[in-house]
């Protein structure tokens, strides 16, 4: 038998931020998934928040009591997938 | 390229809105990022004491059946990333697709569950050891732990159990800012002891039976004993939570402690068991981030399961020719995907101005038809489904003004 021991863990996995940091900045103010975001880079990997969304949101809601919003403050942009830029070339016209 | 509809997802609701539109005349096209056509269907396998066995795979082989046999083009292993306005389907081939109309069925994603260790190699989503198992007959691993309880991960360690794998129990999730209630030993009996008239599977429906004993309803959970009680020879764990997850190379155990009623953990007494695999159940939640940046309107509801967009009665977003079908609109079973799916393609046909003077009674009708198997449905992932419903038609009306 052993305690348990506080650990850390990961939130967003393709930036690599901890819940630890994401906390941090609740405790020094931030309200909104948008403010984490650009604080902490949590949604702004590869998948694009993808996993790490739903995790955000309630961690506003929980720290802040405020009621996830309807329109998230995470915007939804293209490209949704990762695209290679040769892809993108493809197309021979500016997004 | 052109075609009257795409449809986005060859799931259960991509590949009924393509079939229904396509016999009443409509040129369509499905993209799918999948190898195989038919979504979650693929893994779905269980035994309904009413309806007999679900096999998913089945259903999803006769949709794609029709869908070929209807000479509607489908891209497999084909990505969309974006669609601009008045409509253009962009795919990650280079290719772009022009249409009039459009349905989103993409689906759901998984909850992730974040437990210190969640992402060592060997813990993966109970969705994932789903279509291993079920799908491509692999074992996801020898000794298996699950953290959450719902009608997914119960359903999930019946087949793997079924499969021969060593399943050493279902947990609760630790308690924290993200499993809310799925940690909490009293909501997890009562939630159980509801879903007991409906529960599709024989594992399910002892699992409620077995939370609605009114020995442990009347004591609540205190009295839930310590050790669990087997469903399917597994146990079941509403006294235990996960704490953490261990392993260097590879998830070699799982860090386990008692709780009490609240869901308040041990900090003294944590035990270490040895596994190789943890399945994860978090939950669904719509897949919706195409109709976010197409700028459709969105409401959140949990009973739903998360973020939607907003659509009417006729699956309509708030951006016209835009439609969704399936989990992206609330998660719900495949059947009612279906259903919906078939609304949606009933619709767009009108719109094509391909049902002529009939249009009214067939959306009435597939309208009928998606209540009906909503009424049917043996499975409801989310409780209080028809409370979600309601708020979100209650929304549409609210909003038609503000985008009509």
């Amino acid at each position: 038998m052993e305690e348990i021991t506080v650990q850390d863990t990961i939130i967003c996995r393709c930036e690599e931020v901890m819940l630890s940091e994401i906390i941090n900045q609740l405790e020094s103010g931030s309200e909104t998934t948008k403010e984490l975001k650009l604080k902490t880079r949590a949604g702004m990997g590869m998948c694009q928040g993808r996993t790490c969304r739903p995790l955000l949101e309630q961690a506003v809601s929980f720290h802040t009591s405020n009621a996830i919003p309807c329109v998230s403050d995470l915007t939804y942009n293209t490209p949704i997938r990762p695209l290679a830029l040769g892809e993108l070339a493809r197309y021979g016209k500016d997004l | 390229m052109k075609a009257d509809l795409v449809v986005i997802g060859s799931g259960p609701a991509g590949m009924s809105a393509a079939i229904t539109a396509a016999e009443y005349g409509a040129t369509v096209t499905i993209v799918d990022e999948n190898p195989i056509a038919g979504g979650k269907l693929l893994g779905q396998l269980y035994e309904d004491p009413n309806n007999g066995w679900w096999i998913g795979k089945n259903v999803a082989q006769a949709l794609k059946e029709k869908v070929n046999r209807l000479g509607i083009t489908c891209l497999q292993e084909t990505e969309v990333w974006g669609i601009s306005p008045h409509w253009k389907v962009q795919l990650n081939t280079g290719h772009e697709i022009e249409a009039t109309n459009i349905v989103i069925a993409s689906g759901a994603a998984e909850k992730p569950v974040p437990i210190p260790g969640w992402t060592t190699p060997g813990v993966m989503a109970i969705g994932a050891a789903q279509v291993l198992t079920n799908y491509h007959r692999v074992k996801p691993g020898k000794k298996v732990a699950i953290v959450g309880v719902d009608p997914l991960s119960l359903t999930v360690a019946h087949e793997l159990k079924m499969a021969g794998v060593d399943v050493i129990g279902i947990f609760l999730p630790p308690s924290d800012e993200f499993s809310l209630h799925r940690s909490h030993p009293k909501q997890m009996i009562s939630y159980l002891s509801s879903m007991s008239q409906l529960a599709p599977t024989k594992p399910l429906k002892l699992a409620g039976k077995l939370a609605k004993n009114r020995l442990i309803q009347n004591i609540g959970a205190a009295l839930y004993p310590r050790n669990g009680l087997k469903v399917w020879g597994i146990p079941l764990f509403l006294r235990k939570t996960v704490v953490a997850i261990e392993g260097n190379e590879q998830v070699e155990n799982i860090k386990v402690t008692h709780v009490d009623s609240n869901g308040m953990p041990d900090r003294k007494n944590v035990k270490a068991i040895e596994v190789d695999t943890v399945c994860l159940s978090g939950g669904l939640s719509p897949l919706a981030e195409l109709a976010g940046a197409v700028r459709c309107g969105f409401a959140h509801i949990e009973e739903l399961g998360g973020h939607v967009p907003l659509h009417g009665p006729e699956m309509e977003t708030t951006q016209q020719g835009i439609f969704v079908a399936g989990n992206i609109t609330g998660i719900e079973s495949a059947q009612v995907a279906m259903a919906q799916g078939e609304l949606a393609g009933t619709s767009i046909s009108a719109r094509l101005g391909l049902l002529h003077d009939e249009a009214d009674t067939h959306i009435k009708n597939a309208q009928n038809q998606v209540k009906k198997a909503r009424e049917k449905s043996a499975i409801t992932f989310q409780p209080n489904v028809e409370c979600g419903r309601e708020k979100l038609n209650r929304m549409w009306h609210e909003n038609l003004a503000t985008f009509r």
